[in-house]
């Protein structure tokens, strides 16, 4: 099927612009002024203005577990995906791996998945160069086969990533592509366990 | 073809095995050992090039007979709670086949590994591991679960374990039985399962076709993913299911129910819901341009 076929000089400039997408976004420059002469207008000293409480949101503890549950969040994907390496067994009935992911676990908004991209993207790299690295023991022919496969994921994750772009609040497409860079780093993994030393 | 070279847990295994084990001599061509095993004792077992054919008996003991092949040795050791056993090469990049039979207690948990090897596994109800690059994997019987791997290789599975995750990336996978608990998995190769019984099953491709016969239980939450790869999902009519078809640009074909496909909620493709029989069981279908077919059958 010619659209199976991949540009990968394409896909390896999309990631790269997706790895320099920032994590947030600072509000427009003219907002602040804004606010501020709002701030100075409303300005009236008084003493016995009460201090307002900041809300539960704005409070540090609370930050700080956003903050914490933000860092374990996205360490999920890398930590699933790598820390099964020195293992020999697999994980039994107890995890399912047959269970269906709910669908309500998927990504909710473009941005949800794009910060779930971002680590797919890198921990796919570094199992990539770890199957390339010099000190793997898989025969020059299993790496063509393993590119081969990957060059098939590749173009799928392309094709849905442009129909994503044209349709950003499509949440089966971003599921699709969820699905997609899961079996693109699930297959690193297993490649690099076959080739470990 | 140069096999891969799966590494067998380096020197430290080898030096181990040597101390309280013994290996044959790479004259010798016949293989013929024995060792006690208790009956749910581990066996592990790597062979590069080959065969690897592992056999459950009621016998607390393994045994392996078989051709080593020229200049390879077997390394043989452990105690009555697990077993080890690797076949070393002369030539580690260009090993000569060994095929291998290995007799284990019935409930034994069996973990083999290899490259071009094939692996087969029959009668075995303990837990199987099954590694391999590029060989076949094959298993016959009801083992309590499986998990079987390979980069190009294809998997077979005929009988009912317990739970079953099968994952090729080229190779094919099939499945001929029954399991609760399933996840196949490839990138272009085909999966085809005849069965019943599945209560969580997950089917996944990239461009590999993907064929279904059989049932689920009531209850049972099944799901089917696929890029570009057909999706194929025959029931007996009146077999209980909820179905929850979407397609971003593939067609889908009801044949099993008289529910039509409708366009999708993001203004293309398509989505289907449709229940047979007293629906109970949730079976979802994504797939981005890949054909759906929902069949009755006979």
């Amino acid at each position: 099927m010619t659209d199976d076929i991949i540009d990968e000089r394409e896909l390896r400039e999309l990631e790269a612009r997706v790895r320099k997408l920032p994590r947030e976004i600072a509000p427009p420059a003219d907002a602040w002024a804004a606010i501020r002469s709002q701030m100075g207008a409303s300005e009236s000293p008084s003493l016995t203005r009460p201090v307002r409480t900041p809300a539960f949101w704005q409070r540090p503890a609370f930050l700080a577990a956003a903050a914490l549950m933000l860092v374990a969040g996205s360490s999920v994907i890398t930590a699933v995906a790598v820390g099964g390496r020195n293992r020999d067994v697999v994980d039994r009935p107890a995890m399912s791996a047959g269970q269906v992911t709910p669908a309500s676990s998927a990504p909710a908004s473009l941005a949800e998945f794009t910060a779930i991209e971002n680590d797919y993207i890198s921990t796919a790299n570094r199992l990539a160069a770890m199957v390339e690295s010099d000190d793997t023991q898989l025969s020059p022919e299993t790496i063509a086969k393993l590119k081969e496969s990957l060059r098939v994921i590749d173009a799928a994750i392309l094709e849905a990533r442009r129909a994503l772009a044209a349709d950003p609040a499509n949440r089966e497409l971003m599921e699709m592509l969820s699905t997609s860079y899961n079996q693109k780093v699930d297959l690193l993994r297993r490649t690099t366990e076959m080739g470990r030393s | 073809m140069r096999p891969s070279r799966v590494p067998m847990t380096g020197s430290v295994l080898a030096a181990a095995l040597v101390l309280f084990g013994a290996s044959e001599s790479a004259a010798q061509a016949k293989l013929n050992r024995g060792l006690p095993l208790n009956s749910d004792g581990g066996v592990r077992i790597y062979n590069n090039v080959g065969s690897v054919r592992v056999i459950g008996w009621k016998r607390d003991s393994v045994a392996v007979r078989g051709n080593l092949g020229k200049g390879n040795s077997i390394h043989m050791g452990g105690g009555k709670g697990g077993i080890k056993m690797f076949i070393e090469g002369m030539d580690d990049r260009n090993p000569a086949p060994a095929d291998i039979e290995v007799y284990v207690p019935a409930a034994s948990k069996v973990w083999v590994k290899t490259a071009t090897a094939n692996v087969e596994v029959t009668g075995v109800t303990g837990s199987l591991d099954l590694y391999v690059v590029g060989g076949k994997i094959s298993v016959k019987g009801n083992p309590a679960d499986i998990n079987a791997e390979a980069i190009d290789g294809s998997i077979v599975v005929n009988g009912s374990p317990g739970w079953l995750r099968a994952k090729s990336a080229s190779g094919d996978v099939t499945l001929d039985g029954s399991s609760q608990d399933v996840t196949i998995s490839t990138v272009s190769g085909k999966i085809d399962a005849d069965g019943t019984g599945f209560e969580r099953a997950k089917f996944e491709t990239i461009t590999g076709a993907i064929r279904f016969a059989g049932s689920f239980r009531r209850g049972a939450h099944v799901r089917f993913d696929t890029h570009s790869g057909s999706v194929e999902i025959g029931m007996p009519a009146g077999s209980p299911a909820d179905f929850d078809i979407v397609s971003i640009a593939g067609p889908i074909t009801n044949k099993l129910t008289s529910a039509r496909a409708v366009k999708g909620r993001y203004g293309r493709g398509a989505e289907l819901t449709a229940s047979s029989g007293d629906g109970g069981s949730r079976i979802e279908v994504r797939s981005f341009k890949g054909p759906v077919t929902l069949l009755r059958l006979e």
